[in-house]
């Protein structure tokens, strides 16, 4: 009986010695250098997910808010091959919907059986949402069929769609040029490039989240709403927009110039209302980028290109000889066909004597040689002075991505002679951007007062609406002159019954033509042609500026960008729901 | 001898003190197996409430790119050019000048810019959308459970 007891305890000693010893074990790896390192590894890769959220890019809205920049949702395409259950389907399908390669695609989805890949591949992205409902009805149908007798039954099993967002410009080319665009193409590092796109990254991108979200469902941690990038609303009016670009393209096709440019702006806020170039671009498709913007051509010409802009130059010639007192609009000058300044002859646009002219009929005449004389009855301080508060050779800040600027010559730089004081006063010699010239002769519409030129009137950031309001930049002639200015030029587009006068609506304006310069000097035959006016005269409204380069029908700003003018304040006052002076002018009485 | 007749009267029976040890055991493995179902059937409702969240979080961010795809597609259908070609299929034509009649209304000041989103100000804002009771452990809520039983009461915990 002892010795039966004793061989029991002898085992149940033995039980524990190896029970103990498990546990020992147990503890022991547990708590191993190397287990650690294995639990600090699967928790790193399998215990949570680390996830940087990229938010949706910010709108962009006309001033009523139109849509001309969103986003739509669109798919990428992948497979994981060691889920396929029947390849053939797969192949089939993708390559019917997607239009993908058969035989590459069922390489990828037997990737897994015939190499042991297990890596998931995308096939295909940015499918649109149309097809990926043809690829859900596949799956459900496939999921309803019966099961066959011999071989795998039809299954996309393996085949994946993820939604994502691409930027989307619903208008197409509507407003391109002040757009820019993204390039959507690149998940990685798709970027705004040039106009708003380039000039608001970073405010419509937002800021990319990372979070580290645990995989473990009863560790719960909230996925922080990332809010989406700012939104912006421009001063753009999308029906002016339109109405624009569509006179630029059939300016441009019934001239043959090689692009128009038109700009209409709210002179007393400095908001841009149309900004059109041609030619059109559509944003959805910045691919073709090369394709319509050659190598040396510009985005958007109404900022970026620089070009002697010629007889429209004079407005501000003459408001500046007008403010410092060295003329007034009555003053008397005898035009004799030519002046002599620095040494060197000017002549008049027809090599014409005008005779006897008051400063109306110089600005009505466009008479070179009587603008050079006010420039010499000023001097080179008093003209220069005021040329550069009208901020030539300076950026106008324009919040537009690719403004361009060139430097004025001024007395004592190396490139500035005598002569530049009487050619300068005509615009021939300085060079500036449509944007900079409306923005200077806009002074002269608004009592003298320069406002710096926008395109984003407002801003939608963690859901709240900033305006921005419109900034002065500085009075650059005083009221009465700017008045006298603007009565001047109303005057002289009647007097000569000019083809930019709009039935109901007195307006001011200039004509402009400019020889290009080219290697051997200034070519005759092919031209710049302008067009700068405003109105009503009695309360501007607005300012329009047209520029056709190089027209072939006819190289007179008088003969071709006047008409334009005409239509465009015509199309203006009816959109901008403008009554003509005698109706507002009855509405005003009490 | 008397002493052991006393001791042997009064002492439980064997099976009596067996069956007390059982019960003993029976009453802890009891509890222990009703700890357990509580803390089972808690631990498999947060489960399945984290795995909903996680559904809904997905469901939130499936919407938001849908919404941004429906303004998106409903823009291309009020585009400009759209619109245009709509109005001309049903007949309209742009106005002119001559088409328009003005009429004064007093106190209209004219089309005001829109208004997308509401002016900057104080106002208050969720921080979390989870309520922290889907956060809490069992310790925690019934820590917090306690105090606020001897909150209410006006006792000092």
């Amino acid at each position: 009986m002892n010795s039966t007891n004793s061989r029991l305890r002898f085992v149940g000693v033995i039980f524990i010695i190896i029970g103990l010893a498990i546990i020992f074990q147990i503890v022991r790896v547990q708590n191993s250098p190397q287990a650690k390192e294995m639990i600090s590894f699967l928790e790193k890769n399998y215990n949570q997910e680390i996830r940087v959220i990229k938010p949706e890019r910010g709108n962009i809205y006309d001033r009523w808010g139109n849509l001309l920049a969103g986003n739509t949702e669109v798919y990428e395409v992948g497979i994981a091959p060691p889920q396929v259950i029947n390849s053939d389907t797969i192949a089939q399908d993708l390559s019917s919907i997607l239009g993908l390669d058969f035989t590459q695609i069922k390489k990828i989805a037997r990737s897994y059986v015939e190499e042991g890949n297990q890596q998931y591949m995308v096939v295909a992205d940015f499918v649109s949402a149309d097809k990926v409902h043809l690829l859900e009805n596949k799956l459900a149908e496939y999921e309803k069929a019966a099961k066959p007798k011999k071989g795998a039954a039809p299954s996309l099993n393996g085949v994946h769609w993820v939604a994502h967002l691409r930027r989307s410009y619903p208008e197409n080319a509507l407003a391109a040029n002040i757009l820019g665009f993204y390039n959507f193409y690149d998940r990685v590092d798709g970027r705004g490039i040039l106009g708003l796109e380039e000039q608001y990254n970073n405010l419509l991108a937002g800021t990319a989240t990372r979070v580290v979200l645990p995989m473990n469902p009863t560790a719960i941690q909230e996925i922080p709403s990332v809010p989406p990038g700012s939104s912006l609303i421009l001063t753009i009016d999308r029906g002016i927009q339109a109405a624009v670009e569509r006179i630029a393209q059939k300016a441009q096709e019934d001239n043959g110039a090689e692009s128009v440019t038109i700009l209409v702006m709210d002179p007393e806020t400095g908001e841009m209302l149309a900004m059109a170039t041609t030619p059109a671009f559509n944003p959805n498709e910045y691919q073709k980028y090369g394709e319509v913007f050659p190598q040396g051509s510009h985005y958007n010409r109404a900022i970026s290109q620089l070009y002697e802009p010629g007889s429209v130059f004079k407005v501000l010639t003459m408001a500046a000889a007008l403010d410092s007192g060295a003329v007034t609009p009555e003053t008397t000058f005898v035009d004799t066909g030519a002046i002599e300044v620095g040494g060197l002859w000017i002549y008049n646009w027809d090599r014409g004597a005008w005779g006897p002219q008051d400063m109306t009929g110089c600005m009505q005449h466009s008479l070179n040689v009587c603008l050079a004389w006010t420039a010499t009855e000023m001097g080179p301080t008093t003209f220069y002075t005021y040329i550069q508060n009208f901020g030539l050779g300076k950026y106008t800040g324009i919040d537009l991505a690719g403004e361009q600027v060139y430097p004025l010559s001024l007395p004592g730089d190396q490139n500035w002679y005598p002569i530049n004081l009487g050619t300068n006063a005509f615009g021939q010699g300085v060079a500036a951007t449509p944007v900079q010239m409306i923005t200077a002769i806009a002074a002269v519409a608004n009592d003298g007062r320069m406002m710096a030129p926008h395109i984003v009137k407002a801003y939608i950031q963690d859901g709240h609406q900033y305006d921005i309001s419109p900034r002065l930049i500085r009075q650059v002639i005083k009221p009465e002159t700017a008045r006298a200015m603007t009565e001047m030029l109303a005057n002289s587009l009647e007097n000569e019954a000019s083809v930019a006068l709009v039935e109901g609506y007195r307006v001011s304006g200039k004509t402009g033509t400019a020889e290009i310069p080219g290697p051997r000097g200034y070519e005759s035959s092919v031209t710049n042609a302008s067009f700068v006016g405003w109105g009503p005269s009695d309360d501007p409204k607005f300012i329009v500026y047209i520029w056709l380069e190089k027209p072939t029908s006819s190289p007179w700003g008088s003969v071709v960008a006047a008409p334009v003018f005409s239509e465009v304040v015509s199309e203006l006052t009816v959109l901008m729901k403008l009554p003509p002076d005698s109706i507002r002018q009855q509405m005003a009485q009490p | 001898m008397l002493d052991q007749r006393i001791i042997q009267a009064y002492k439980q029976a064997p099976w009596r003190v067996q069956l007390q040890w059982i019960g003993a055991l029976l009453l802890v493995l009891v509890v222990g197996m009703l700890i357990s179902g509580v803390y089972l059937y808690l631990s498999a409702e947060a489960t399945a409430a984290g795995t909903h969240i996680r559904e809904l979080e997905l469901e939130r961010e499936d919407l938001q790119i849908r919404i941004a795809d429906l303004s998106t597609q409903l823009a291309f259908l009020r585009s400009a050019a759209f619109m245009q070609g709509r109005a001309e299929t049903l007949g309209y034509k742009n106005a002119s000048q001559r088409d328009i009649v003005y009429i004064p209304v007093p106190g209209y000041t004219g089309r005001q810019v829109v208004f997308l989103a509401p002016p900057p100000g104080n106002d208050p804002r969720d921080a979390s959308i989870i309520k922290p009771s889907y956060k809490e452990s069992l310790w925690e809520w019934l820590y917090q459970g306690t105090f606020d039983l001897i909150e209410s009461r006006g006792l000092k915990p």
